[in-house]
């Protein structure tokens, strides 16, 4: 956290579009008792506990909020969500600032590259095929991370050999239109419900 | 009345095979020449409880003692009308249970507490009820705001006449100026309508005589029998009642001293009672407001305690805002937000519509360019933050009592032949001049006060209960709280004045012993006029003629006895209490000679917690002392130093006082009963020391019903510290 003298002022504006996503009003009735904090598997791990997170929305910290891993080490275990005394809906509030983060720009995470990775597979597939994820996800983190990637490639055949990964890409599923139809539709429901 | 007497035994609970019953037989048969002894095996059975209906009628026994269970239990089924003295030997919880059985010790201590049974039936008598002459079952209300409006239609709908008194020329009090009040119902999200006005035409349809622009001039009397004098615009009128609600409220914490906060300095810092005027007024244009809360409370420079309802109003003046204004920015700044009970769903619906909660101590209030800048430490940021451009600042400034303003009621200078004696004495209870009820009574002329001038009360077990039997304290004049608590509060107090009535009618005592009919009765012939009586009464019942004679008024009075425990020369007695019995209970102790090698305690526990909590220690089977034999007394305050001459003149090696916490935070429920008992025992240690036996023989300690697992290791202790100074010198003297 930072520790200058300098007052810090509240600025309103960041909070507002926050609490104008799907479940970002919750937010507003954090009461700030930590238990999200205590519960939290991955909160060692985390720049800023959901507690903390949700201060700096309030005051309108974008930067801090953006720039955190917290929402994209929060794993859905679904703890914090269940045990909010003031029913906060703490993971759907996280795929919240994923997906705003990602809009806006600040996508330097792995998780951020993996996230867009696996929703292109699905999206353009209707299915997962990990030989896909996989390859648009070092391409999308870029030439060093294809470096890396190929350190990985003993294990790779290792799961090629047991199994564990096709070699080649699954087919489509049927009717693929339909399952497009139905995202743009929830799509369209998620930008109605959000306050 | 000729008692006959008539001894039952009960063998069942373990009692049969713990004693040698017919050797306790013939204690009774033999020792006391009782007519009639007899056992069974489960005499709160039906047929034990025949076989004694049986004799009461065949042999005309009227004086039945049940030796058995605990006087806690079965006092129902052992009732055998008004007309019959039943006295309870508690052999199972203090004997069966919790000493080995068939054992010698405990065989002796059996036969002794049947023997102090017995003994005090000599000087025990049945309590006449006392009957108050003209009595009157009006209920005074002091005070016409929420508390007291809603006191007095509560009890005029319980079919009592009732008395409304209002210092205002309306009614209403504070509540009533308000622009919307706080919600009062489920779900506790909405702002509702003014009450008030509702509440006083209920008031005047139910009948309640009500007196505005009037004050209470004096207020002479007792419970049934109050005589309250009260002054409407200079002209007096009388008034007799049974019992008063006193409902005087609250006064805003004056913002004249919060000029830290900019008050006084900038026009828009305001106080929650200038909001509420600007509200009603419909001059509220604000588009950003900041609530300052605990502006004066929680601070030891100004009021140190919490003042329960400024959260919750803040927050509703906050959701006025934004009801105004739907795009106001509300900000409030907090230390805790304490939205007692259902109130929580009220804060989570503020913070809903918007409101944004700061923890943090506001640093510095300033002017720029005609708005207001809030600087302050943000305790969940751990930084200093900024925020400005506020249109308006409202503080919430806390409440101070009606009973607290006013001048401390200075104690008498006290006489220089009583100043050089140095007497340890208990300190005189606080008494505020808030000139809201002028007391006629010996010990001043309003209810003493605890802490922070709020009236004392046992908050734990009869919070409305002040120490003025009769006169019950109700909503923000008693604590700090929200209107909820208000409302309950006003119920609450006005069904106590009305129980208080009704038991005053028929001679009983109202609390905490409801139903005991005894009263102190004074042999005024022997009287030394030393005032201590009058002085040491918890309830100043005691009032005093212009010779320091004491004027008793049996209808305050709440019998705990330590008026009885005062008197030096030993006049004040109840029929079914004395100096006397207890005396005669000591005596008929068997002190064995130092030769035997036993020792004897004596205890003296007070009957509200320490004899619960032995009973409970009896009931867990936990093993004592077989050396202690105990005392129930009414109030450890009714302790006379008499029986602790007689106790230790008869060879006892020590004497234990079991009493309640005393302090601020008492648990004594009579106030001061241990704490007295305590500066009594520090006047005899001397004459102790002074006959050749060490004053660590006599000592006072606390318990509480919870501490009965700690009960053996008390006794323990101190009878190992006993056998350490060796036998009482006295012992074979006898």
């Amino acid at each position: 956290m930072e520790q200058n003298n300098k007052p810090v002022k509240y600025d309103l504006n960041f909070a507002r579009e926050i609490y104008n996503l799907e479940n970002g009003s919750y937010i507003k009735q954090c009461m700030q008792c930590g238990m999200c904090a205590i519960s939290c598997a991955t909160r060692e791990i985390m720049d800023y506990s959901p507690r903390r997170l949700f201060n700096l929305i309030k005051l309108g910290k974008k930067d801090e909020v953006m720039q955190a891993n917290t929402m994209w080490n929060c794993t859905s275990c679904c703890t914090c969500k269940a045990r909010c005394p003031r029913g906060v809906p703490i993971i759907d509030v996280m795929h919240d600032l994923k997906k705003y983060a990602i809009q806006n720009g600040y996508a330097d995470y792995p998780q951020a590259a993996f996230y867009k990775a696996f929703w292109a597979e699905v999206a353009g597939r209707g299915k997962v095929f990990e030989g896909g994820v996989t390859a648009r996800y070092y391409l999308l983190r870029g030439l060093d991370e294809v470096k890396k990637a190929m350190a990985m490639k003993d294990v790779g055949l290792k799961m090629l050999k047991h199994k564990r990964m096709p070699l080649f890409p699954p087919k489509k599923i049927k009717g693929l239109g339909n399952l497009k139809k139905i995202i743009k539709k929830a799509q369209e429901i998620e930008r109605r419900e959000a306050r | 009345m000729e008692k006959k007497i008539a001894v039952y035994i009960c063998t069942g609970c373990g009692i049969g095979e713990a004693l040698d019953i017919d050797a306790l037989s013939k204690v009774a048969t033999g020792e006391y020449k009782a007519p009639i002894c007899k056992q069974h095996g489960f005499l709160c059975g039906q047929e034990g409880v025949e076989l004694i209906k049986n004799d009461i009628e065949a042999e005309g026994a009227n004086t039945i003692v049940i030796a058995g269970c605990s006087s806690r239990v079965n006092y129902d089924v052992f009732s055998f009308g008004p007309d019959k003295i039943v006295e309870r030997c508690n052999l199972r919880e203090q004997v069966a249970w919790c000493h080995p059985a068939g054992d010698e010790d405990t065989q002796m201590l059996a036969e002794d507490y049947l023997r102090m049974t017995l003994a005090k039936l000599k000087n025990l008598n049945l309590p006449e009820p006392y009957q108050v002459e003209n009595m009157s079952k009006t209920v005074l209300v002091v005070g016409g705001g929420f508390t007291g409006l809603t006191a007095a239609l509560e009890s005029a709908k319980a079919g009592y006449q009732t008395v409304l008194v209002e210092k205002e020329a309306t009614l209403g009090g504070y509540v009533g100026k308000m622009y919307k009040q706080v919600p009062m119902k489920a779900p506790f999200t909405e702002l509702e309508e003014n009450g008030i006005p509702a509440l006083i035409k209920a008031v005047e349809d139910a009948g309640v005589k009500v007196y505005t622009s009037a004050t209470l001039e004096k207020t002479a009397g007792a419970p049934g029998m109050f005589d309250v004098t009260i002054n409407q615009n200079g002209s007096t009128v009388e008034e007799r009642v049974g019992a008063i609600v006193l409902a005087t409220g609250a006064k805003p914490y004056d913002a004249d001293k919060l000029g830290h906060l900019g008050y006084g300095k900038y026009e828009n810092v305001i106080t929650q009672a200038q909001f509420e005027e600007m509200a009603v007024a419909g001059k509220l244009e604000a588009s950003k407001v900041a609530f300052i809360q605990c502006a004066g409370s929680r601070d030891k420079e100004h009021l140190p305690y919490c003042s329960a309802a400024c959260c919750i109003e803040s927050m509703k003046q906050a959701l006025i805002v934004k009801e105004k204004n739907p795009e106001a920015n509300v900000y409030i700044y907090f230390k805790d937000i304490r939205s007692n009970g259902q109130y929580e769903h009220f804060y989570k619906k503020a913070q809903q519509e918007g409101v944004i909660f700061i923890k943090g101590d506001v640093t510095e209030i300033a002017e720029n360019d005609g708005t207001l800048t809030i600087t302050a430490d943000d305790h969940t940021m751990g930084t200093q933050s900024e925020a400005d451009e506020f249109d308006l600042v409202v503080l919430a400034n806390g409440m101070v009592p009606s009973a607290a303003l006013g001048d401390v009621v200075e104690e008498p200078a006290q006489d220089e032949a009583a100043a050089a004696a140095e007497e340890p004495k208990a300190q005189a209870p606080t008494i505020i001049k808030a000139n809201l009820l002028n007391l006629a009574y010996r010990q001043g002329p309003e209810l003493p006060a605890l802490k922070y001038g709020f009236p004392d009360s046992h908050y734990i077990c009869f919070p409305y209960e002040t120490r003025r039997t009769g006169i019950y304290a109700a909503g923000v004049v008693r604590a700090p709280m929200d209107m909820l608590y208000a409302q309950e509060d006003a119920v609450g107090a006005a069904l106590k004045a009305i129980q208080c009535i009704e038991a005053t009618a028929v001679g009983q005592a109202v609390h905490p012993r409801s139903g005991d009919m005894s009263f102190p009765e004074f042999n005024m012939t022997r009287c030394t006029q030393c005032k201590r009586c009058t002085e040491e009464c918890p309830f100043g019942a005691i009032n005093e003629d212009e010779k320091a004679n004491p004027l008793p008024n049996p209808s305050r009075c709440r019998r705990c006895g330590t008026c009885m425990g005062a008197c030096p020369e030993r006049i004040i007695s109840f029929k079914n209490y004395s100096v006397p019995m207890i005396g005669n209970m000591v005596k008929a102790i068997e002190v064995p000679e130092e030769a035997d090698e036993k020792p004897r305690i004596l205890v003296f526990a007070c009957e509200n917690d320490a004899i619960p909590a032995l009973d409970m220690a009896g009931l867990n089977h936990l093993e004592y002392n077989p050396w202690v034999r105990i005392i129930p007394v009414r109030c450890l305050g009714s302790l006379n130093l008499v029986w602790i001459n007689d106790a230790m003149a008869k060879g006892f090696d020590g004497v234990l006082l079991m009493g309640c916490k005393h302090g601020d935070d008492y648990q004594c429920h009579f106030m001061k009963g241990s704490e007295l008992a305590e500066i009594r025992l520090s006047k005899i240690s001397e004459t102790l020391n002074r006959l050749g036996l060490e004053s660590e023989r006599v000592r006072a300690t606390t318990v509480n019903i919870m501490d009965y697992d700690k009960i053996p290791a008390m006794l323990d202790e101190f009878a190992a510290e006993l056998e350490e100074l060796g036998p009482n010198p006295m012992k074979d003297f006898q």
